[in-house]
């Protein structure tokens, strides 16, 4: 096996630029998709707790829908599923839509656990106190909430770094699609895809150490993520 | 829209045994996953330290990765190593996604004997039971009831997690839904199909998962 690494560590000069490289488109779509889940879910979760029927159900059944089927089939749908109509979207936008739109079903279900954690009491006092219920919301419930859903939503980004890597497969040049590239040139899977798991670890194992770290610390076990 | 049905007619057939497909690796996987959580469970909470840590750091890095790396690396990693570990794509999947889901399931396990009551543990003490009868007929049975809700969750995600197996071109539903696509170039009616056959699956068993979610927060 000496050889296996002598030539990982002859070609690690070469490797590792352009897998960081890819890594940061990674990141990229990590970041956009998260934008537009915490955005997306926020409003779903309040929309779900409407007491509009069509709008509740609407969001609902998104949520459900969303949940219920694999990220992978969505970013098809998205990629490859509007592409026949004409609808060209280029693959880094296709996989922060469909990742974003994804993880907007699960943030939601997050920020609404959150929400209905706080007792009923906390929002009858503020009404006591003659506050609005936007104030209410701002003041009173949405600073008691992110205590409960900071554990959960640092357990999201993880899940979300590591689904990431299905945006190579929608030609986003991320780091699982340049590893492809530089194994069509060097044949060299096992050396390339040993690089890259220790990347995304470099990422996601502190970042899953934070969130059982917050876990035990703001002690929530009740908002644990589906 | 008429054309539609036609072609319906002409794919479902294929898609209902692609289906089965998909099931049958979900199963297949889930039974792995639930054997292998048993061992490694029992290795994190070991009286040994050296062997706590070493398999605490397996499970943070088998965790910390997206399964897609883990499939590739099986798939087309190991047999430039060894030509002898040249599996198919369906046994990568399983191998995969069991070893992703034993990790899972190790917490799962240990989160659920964690939640037993102590003075259970002290009461099969005090009748004499050896720890292996104890685990076996007081904590276990327990744990398992309080880990049920949370084992279901996975096996809902694991479902949708085995499309990434199309990846490797495992046999499943959406590796024949891209056959289908690219052969009648209709990808979207395909993929809106395949994602209703999804929901129709996974549906009932999240609907049956949070029954149970409701019944354990009871009692």
């Amino acid at each position: 096996m000496g050889g296996f690494w002598e030539i990982l560590g002859r070609e690690l000069p070469r490797f590792l630029p352009i897998l960081l490289d890819g890594f940061r488109i990674t990141i990229g779509v990590a970041v956009f998709s998260f934008v537009i889940a915490m955005t997306g879910g926020l409003l779903l979760a309040i929309g779900k707790m409407s007491k509009l029927r069509p709008v509740s159900l609407a969001c609902s059944w998104y949520i459900e829908v969303i949940r219920g089927t694999p990220a992978l089939t969505q970013l098809f749908i998205i990629y490859f599923g509007l592409a026949q109509y004409g609808i060209d979207v280029p693959g880094f936008l296709a996989a922060v839509l469909g990742l974003g739109l994804n993880g907007a079903a699960y943030v939601a279900e997050i920020f609404r656990a959150g929400l209905t954690a706080i007792p009923d009491g906390q929002r009858q006092a503020g009404l006591s106190l003659g506050l609005t219920p936007v104030q209410i919301f701002t003041h009173i419930l949405v600073p008691q909430a992110f205590r409960l859903m900071l554990p959960p939503f640092c357990s999201y980004s993880v899940q979300l770094l590591k689904d990431t890597s299905l945006a190579s497969v929608v030609a986003a040049p991320e780091i699982m699609f340049r590893a492809r590239i530089l194994i069509a040139e060097t044949y060299l899977s096992m050396q390339i895809y040993l690089l890259v798991a220790v990347i995304y670890l470099c990422v996601s194992i502190p970042l899953g150490i934070l969130a059982n770290w917050l876990h035990r610390h703001l002690h929530s076990s009740k908002t644990a993520r589906a | 829209m008429d054309g539609y049905w036609t072609y319906l007619e002409q794919w479902s057939p294929e898609l209902a045994v692609a289906a089965l497909q998909t099931l049958r690796l979900t199963l297949l996987s889930f039974l792995v996953a639930a054997v292998l959580g048993i061992p490694i469970c029992a290795m994190r909470v070991a009286d040994n330290p050296a062997l706590r840590y070493f398999t605490a750091s397996f499970i943070e890095i088998v965790r910390g990765l997206p399964v897609l790396v883990l499939l590739f690396l099986l798939y087309f990693g190991l047999p430039t190593l060894a030509p002898d570990l040249r599996w198919s794509s369906n046994a990568c999947a399983i191998i995969a996604f069991g070893l992703q889901g034993g990790v899972q399931l190790a917490e799962v396990y240990r989160a659920g004997l964690g939640a037993v009551d102590r003075g259970e543990k002290e009461a099969f003490k005090a009748l004499g039971l050896t720890p292996f009868q104890g685990l076996v007929h007081v904590t276990a049975p327990q744990a398992f009831r309080v880990s049920l809700p949370p084992i279901g969750n996975y096996l809902v995600g694991l479902l949708k997690d085995t499309s990434i197996a199309s990846i490797i071109a495992a046999p499943e539903l959406m590796l024949r839904a891209k056959d289908l696509s690219s052969s009648s170039f209709m990808p979207m009616p395909i993929y809106i199909l395949v994602a209703f056959i999804y929901f129709v699956m996974s549906y009932p068993l999240s609907m049956a998962v949070r029954y149970a979610e409701h019944k354990t927060a009871k009692a």
